[in-house]
């Protein structure tokens, strides 16, 4: 290709390998693309275009005609070609046949030319898939429309070129489309058409429905009719009868005059009957009531006596009843001074007793004084107590104590006088030794007294051995042994002969000042407690202690003699008391007696209160004299208390009596009035009956009523006889079912002519909607409905038919086809297959689709549509697709140019490896060229031809 | 205004026309939109042809003897149109109702249109009592008052009626099948033909007209259908026709044809071209095709060619005639596509497998791959 003032070109020539990988390496705008671009130009447009594709491509300022030209094999032809755009415009075209001839043109034979031989030997989508320009490296060719390659995988698949039935294929899928959607979905006028046989279907379903109704209602209007008819006839025939009716009671009204008449004298005779019976009645009754006032009258006058007797009566009980109430009342009186005089001798006896009692109490208490000032003086004497003679006996236990301490502390000298001569014993600090004994006579052994110092005195030298007191013995008697503690110094001596002196160390003196402190303080204590040992003080003790305990229940009786106060003081008030109720006393029992008296004439008048009186006086006896005892006088007092409660007991039933007398008399009193004043009732009454019955007879006497009653009975049966004769007539001319049938009947009419009205109004009604729906021209609705759906069905079924036989074609060719698809699609599939397991490996397979396209991709077992997989891997696939196709196409007579520009820009470094080496081996088949600006990506492409191009 | 026959007047006959079964709104199916306007037209323009052979003969009435309309609920637009036919009969015309135009309620014959239209020399029969339609002539009739009747539908126009008095011609209109003629398969109760004969030859009645079948039907010299005045269906034997009826000393009927319009049903064999050629010479001997219905009854197999030359005939045809139908129930042609119809398609690969598919299937009795055979030849032609 040589290129001069073409874009940014001056003038270039670029050598392609006519078979081999040629890698054209430069930067951007260097004018890769624009060799592409010029081959194309070259063969489409002529010098003199006036495309905007040519002036373009014409520098930028430049005045200049842009100059293309290729060298090229077509067909077999070698061709050298140029063309010249804009300025100076040229063409030439020179060929040389395989044999050798040679053959040029120029101007525009040398474009058709050159147009005709591309066309003959160039298929243009073969072109196109293979000459891949910039930025459409990821496209994956779709060659199914490719001739060569269809006529190379048709070759080498043995199935036959099918060319002449694609149009046919066409024409089958724009017929199949007519009528279903590319799913199978009804489309276009099928589709519409069944729209329209369902919309067609309901118009007629609903014109014929509205025909049913107008069937319907003519039935219904045939049902009216004759009904109607029948009820008219029915109607008319009552009529004819209810006229006869009227006949029949025209001619029976007069008889019924004749009866009402008659009935009306009935009713007047009779009322006449009634008049007189109650005339009658009213006589009889009259009669009667004189005669039952004048019983009635006299009955009521006796009762009226004896009442009023009984009444007199009452009032003298009460009268008696009272009188006997007052006695009671009396008794009752003397009944309680007796017993106020019993209860005050009572009381004078208990003071009595209780002076006699205060007497010896206070004697008593004078004794109790006596004891206790004994006591105290015993105690007043006495000063030991316990505490001191706690004090005591801790100071001898201490005094003891020190004393053991100091014999076990200090040096024990036994001094024993074996001779006659005289031992003397002198010192400071000594004493007997303490519980071993101070003195043993005799044996020498340890004493076996119990203890102290002087407390025993059966030794010589130990009893009373006390340093501090001197019981020291100046000396020892024959064979007598002195044990001798030593806290100070001991000088034993036989006077003249020897002298021995014994000193204790400090620790004696110490303990031998504690022994004297003890006994200091034990005869300080002594001295207070006034005693002169322990044992003396434990004496006093006691005594204090007896003394104390007389002393004390002395003044407990002291107390308990005190507690009701100073006997003294209560013994002059009793002492005083009694002596004015002695006097007292004296001066009641000389001048009083009972003072109850018979009461004389009084109790006859009461009778039934005779009895207990009469007792009550009986058992009244003057009092006994005073007893002097006491419990003589309570039983003085409670016969008192007796018999007034008894009064009592007399005073109430009196009261009761003459409550029950007055009532009585007042309930006699009434009664006696009422008597009087029914009596005076009675007597008015028949004086008003006689007078009303003698009114009576004044205007009829009895005879009279009698005779007039008989009267008018007899004109009330005759006037009956006449009423039987009448009904029988009545009866006989059936008049009184005349009118009841008659009413009847018009009842009847009545219903029969609502029957026929509601009949001809219901038909009215039916009628008219039929009047309506003649005018609607309903049948002709339905007739033209019908026949709509029938021509739209039969349009739709025609529609269906050939659908159907569209459809049938249809899925027939497909199947077929996508048979003979698989057949020849083998080879392109084999050769990418082989090509792509160079680059990925034996799992590498592949799917091609009706168009000859990849589809699917697998390796690994992993199979995936190409629009899943990574922009690399679709990218090498689109290459080795290309490759494929140009070794497919390139085993016919000649070969084709794979070209690619900038391509691999998504391809890692291994890829990039396996996609050099793939290259390089597709040069050795065919021309494949490879323009980019990155030449490090197709450094892996062997025995590639890199030619550089400088800006 | 009634006119009284000069003939009858002069020579103690008279004349009148007798028609039936006019069916006015009628609808066909196998009619398009205009065939069916058109021949509705038609079969009122036959009407108004009655009133053309009323004055040309001189007859001195019309009877219409049943199902004048086709129904009670016609639309308005029919019945005007029918008044304005009837009005160019320019003499008197008794009108019986018929099965399909009942006097039962909501008829047609008692609604304000019909009485606000009606022509005036028109008579509807409503009763069985006698009209005296001209001097010396008297029409008895049995109106349908139900589509349902209970018996026969005839003798309530005649029963109880004494022979007419000399001089006097009594004509009895009726609708229904015959007996005799219903071949048992009437649903409603027919006429008793020989009642009907026994009244004319008692001379109760002079002349029966009967309506109800489509095709002029002679029953008896005096007892007649009429048939209808414009064809209705191919089964019809000898419809459009109106009879003209003389009645002197004896009795004359003569029909008289007033419709315009054939239905033909017509059978073929088709087998080859020559019976393909033989076909469109009928189609094209035809006369009145606008006015003609075809309905073909077609057997045999023809080569996907031919069969392809047939559907273009007949679609064709189809737009010259009122209609060309096939015959569904008796149309059995089947497509024969035989080795040199693919042949000369020159088809290969996947399209020669697939119609060699559907052949071999048509082969077997299917009959979709028929339809799709010819389909597929259709567009192979075209295509090619």
């Amino acid at each position: 290709m040589a290129l001069r003032d073409f874009r940014g070109v001056k003038d270039r020539i670029v050598r392609f390998r006519a078979l081999g990988t040629t890698v054209v390496v430069g930067d951007n705008e260097v004018g890769k693309s624009s060799l592409v671009e010029a081959f194309g130009l070259i063969f489409d447009l002529p010098d003199d275009s006036k495309s905007t594709r040519i002036k373009d491509i014409q520098p930028v300022g430049q005045d200049v005609g842009p100059e293309v030209t290729a060298e090229l094999s077509l067909g077999g032809r070698e061709l050298t070609y140029t063309k010249r755009w804009l300025k100076n415009r040229s063409t030439e075209l020179t060929i040389v046949e395989p044999d050798g001839r040679r053959q040029s043109w120029t101007g525009r034979e040398a474009h058709n030319e050159a147009e005709r031989l591309f066309s003959q030997n160039v298929d243009p989508v073969l072109w196109q898939t293979l000459m891949v320009s910039q930025g459409q490296s990821l496209v994956l060719p779709t060659p199914a429309d490719a001739e060569p390659l269809i006529t190379a995988v048709t070759a080498e698949s043995g199935t036959p070129v099918d060319g002449a039935s694609m149009p046919l294929v066409t024409a089958v899928e724009h017929e199949y489309l007519r009528y279903w959607t590319p799913r199978g979905k009804p489309t276009g006028d099928f589709a519409r058409s069944a729209k329209a046989v369902t919309t067609a279907e309901l118009s007629a379903a609903q014109a014929l429905q509205a025909m049913d109704e107008v069937r319907a209602d003519i039935r219904r209007a045939e049902r009216l009719n004759l009904d109607l008819e029948d009820v008219t006839a029915r109607l008319t025939d009552h009529l004819t009868g209810v006229e006869e009716l009227r006949e029949r009671k025209k001619a029976t009204d007069e008889i019924l005059l004749r009866r009402d008449s008659v009935r009306s004298r009935a009713e007047t005779a009779r009322a006449r009957l009634e008049n007189h019976t109650r005339t009658r009645l009213d006589r009889e009754r009259l009669l009667d009531e004189v005669e039952r006032f004048t019983k009635y009258e006299a009955e009521l006058a006796a009762r009226r006596g004896d009442a009023e007797l009984v009444a007199r009566t009452a009032a003298e009980t009460v009268q008696a009843a009272e009188a006997a109430l007052a006695e009671v009342v009396e008794l009752k009186d003397l009944r309680r001074t007796d017993v106020q005089a019993a209860e005050r001798r009572v009381a004078d006896l208990m003071d009595r007793a209780e002076l006699d009692r205060l007497i010896g109490q206070q004697t008593e208490l004078v004794d109790v004084r006596a004891r206790i000032a004994a006591a105290g003086t015993i105690l007043d004497r006495i000063k030991v107590d316990d505490a001191i003679v706690a004090g005591l006996e801790d100071a001898r236990a201490a005094v003891v104590e020190a004393r053991a301490a100091l014999a076990a502390g200090v040096p024990e000298v036994t001094v024993r006088r074996l001779g006659a001569e005289p031992v003397e014993l002198s010192g400071t600090g000594l004493s007997a030794a303490g519980s071993p004994g101070a003195v043993s006579p005799g044996t020498g052994s340890s004493g076996t007294g119990s203890s102290g110092a002087g407390s025993s005195g059966s030794g010589r030298s130990g009893a009373g051995l006390d340093g501090a007191d001197g019981l020291v013995p100046g000396e020892l008697g024959f064979d007598e042994t002195a044990e001798l503690l030593v806290s100070g110094e001991l000088v034993v001596g036989v006077p003249g002969q020897l002298e021995v002196t014994v000193r204790a160390g400090g620790e004696a003196a110490t303990l031998r000042s504690r022994v004297d402190d003890a006994v200091r303080r034990e005869k300080d204590l002594l001295k207070k407690a006034g005693v002169k040992d322990v044992a003396a003080a434990r004496d006093l003790l006691r005594k204090a202690d007896t003394a104390t305990a007389e002393l004390n229940e002395a003044r407990r009786t002291e107390k308990s003699l005190t507690a009701g106060g100073d006997p003294g003081e209560r013994i002059a008030v009793l002492t005083a008391r009694l002596g004015v109720g002695e006097e007292a006393e004296a001066e009641e029992t000389g001048g009083k007696q009972p003072a109850v008296e018979g009461v004389p004439g009084q109790m006859s008048l009461f009778e039934e209160f005779a009895s207990p009186h009469d007792t009550l006086f009986d058992d009244f006896e003057v009092p006994e004299p005073e007893p002097d005892d006491l419990a003589g006088a309570q039983r003085t007092l409670d016969s008192a208390r007796e018999a007034l409660a008894e009064a009592e007991r007399l005073l109430s039933d009196a009261e009761f009596a003459v409550a029950q007398a007055r009532k009585a008399a007042d309930e006699d009193r009434s009664e006696a009035q009422n008597a009087r004043a029914r009596s005076e009732l009675a007597g008015e009454r028949l004086a008003a009956a006689v007078e009303e019955l003698e009114a009576a007879r004044a205007v009829l006497d009895d005879d009279a009523v009698a005779a007039a009653e008989t009267e008018a009975t007899a004109e009330v049966e005759a006037v009956l006889d006449e009423l039987t004769v009448v009904q029988e007539q009545v009866d006989a001319a059936g008049a009184d079912q005349v009118a009841g049938e008659l009413t009847h009947a018009l009842a009847v009419a009545t219903r029969l002519q609502g029957e026929r009205d509601t009949l001809r109004d219901a038909l009215r009604t039916t009628e008219g909607r039929l009047e309506q729906s003649g005018r609607d021209g309903l049948a002709t609705r339905r007739d033209v409905a019908e026949l709509e759906l029938a021509a739209i069905r039969a349009e739709h079924e025609s529609l269906a038919r050939r659908a159907e036989a569209a459809r049938r074609v249809y899925e027939t060719l497909s199947r077929h086809r996508a048979a003979a698809q698989t057949k020849y699609s083998e080879p392109l599939q084999s050769r990418i297959e082989s090509l792509g397991r160079s680059v990925y490996g034996p799992s590498f397979r592949v799917w091609l689709d009706d168009d000859l396209a990849v589809a699917e991709r697998e390796l690994d077992g992993v199979r995936l549509r190409v629009d899943a997989l990574s922009t690399g891997a679709q990218e090498q696939l689109a290459i080795i697709t290309r490759l494929a196709i140009s070794h497919l196409v390139s085993t016919g007579e000649g070969s084709v140019p794979v070209i690619f520009d900038d391509a691999l820009g998504w391809s890692d470094k291994a890829r990039l490896r396996d996609m050099g080496a793939l290259l390089g081996r597709a040069g050795d088949h065919g021309q494949v060229i490879i323009l980019t600006c990155m030449p490090d990506r197709y450094e892996y492409v062997p025995k590639a031809t890199f030619i550089k191009l400088d800006g | 205004m009634p006119r009284v026959s000069v003939l009858f007047a002069m020579e103690k006959s008279i004349t009148f026309l007798h028609s039936s079964d006019w069916q006015l709104g009628m609808m066909r199916r196998f009619l398009g939109p205009d065939g069916q306007a058109r021949w509705g037209q038609a079969r009122l323009d036959a009407v108004a042809r009655i009133g053309t052979v009323a004055e040309r003969t001189g007859a001195a009435f019309v009877v219409v003897t049943g199902d004048v309309f086709e129904h009670n609920q016609v639309e308005r637009q029919t019945i005007l149109r029918a008044c304005e036919a009837l009005k160019r009969i320019p003499v008197p015309v008794v009108l019986l109702p018929g099965n399909h135009d009942a006097l039962e309620p909501g008829s047609l014959w008692t609604s304000s249109q019909w009485q606000a239209h009606a022509p005036e020399h028109v008579t509807v029969v409503t009763g069985t009592a006698p009209i005296e339609i001209v001097p010396g002539v008297e029409i008895v009739g049995a109106p349908w008052r139900s589509r349902r009747p209970l018996s026969d539908p005839a003798a309530p126009g005649y029963a109880d009626l004494a022979p007419v008095a000399d001089g006097t011609v009594r004509i009895l209109l009726a609708h229904g099948q015959l007996t005799s003629l219903s071949g048992g398969m009437s649903e409603v109760p027919t006429i008793d033909q020989a009642a009907l004969e026994a009244a004319v030859t008692d001379g109760r009645l002079q002349y029966v007209g009967l309506g109800d079948r489509h095709s002029t039907t002679q029953v008896t010299d005096r007892i007649w259908f009429s048939g209808t005045q414009e064809v209705t269906s191919p089964e019809e034997d000898a419809p459009g026709n109106v009879l003209k009826v003389t009645i002197g000393d004896g009795i004359d009927v003569e029909p008289v044809r007033v419709g315009a319009w054939h239905m033909v049903d017509h059978r073929v064999e088709l087998f080859d071209a020559e019976s393909i050629t033989a076909l469109e010479d009928w189609f094209a001997e035809l006369p009145d095709k606008e006015r003609t219905y075809i309905r073909l009854a077609g057997d045999g197999s023809l080569a996907l060619p031919l069969l392809t030359r047939l559907d273009t005939i007949i679609d064709a045809q189809g737009e010259v005639f009122a209609s060309v139908e096939r015959w569904a129930k008796f149309w059995t042609v089947r497509p024969a596509p035989d080795a040199a119809d693919l042949e000369s398609l020159q088809l290969s690969g996947p399209a020669r497998a697939a119609m060699e598919e559907l052949r071999q299937a048509l082969a077997g009795g299917d009959e979709g791959a028929g339809a799709a055979l010819s389909l597929m030849h259709r567009l192979a032609r075209d295509a090619g």
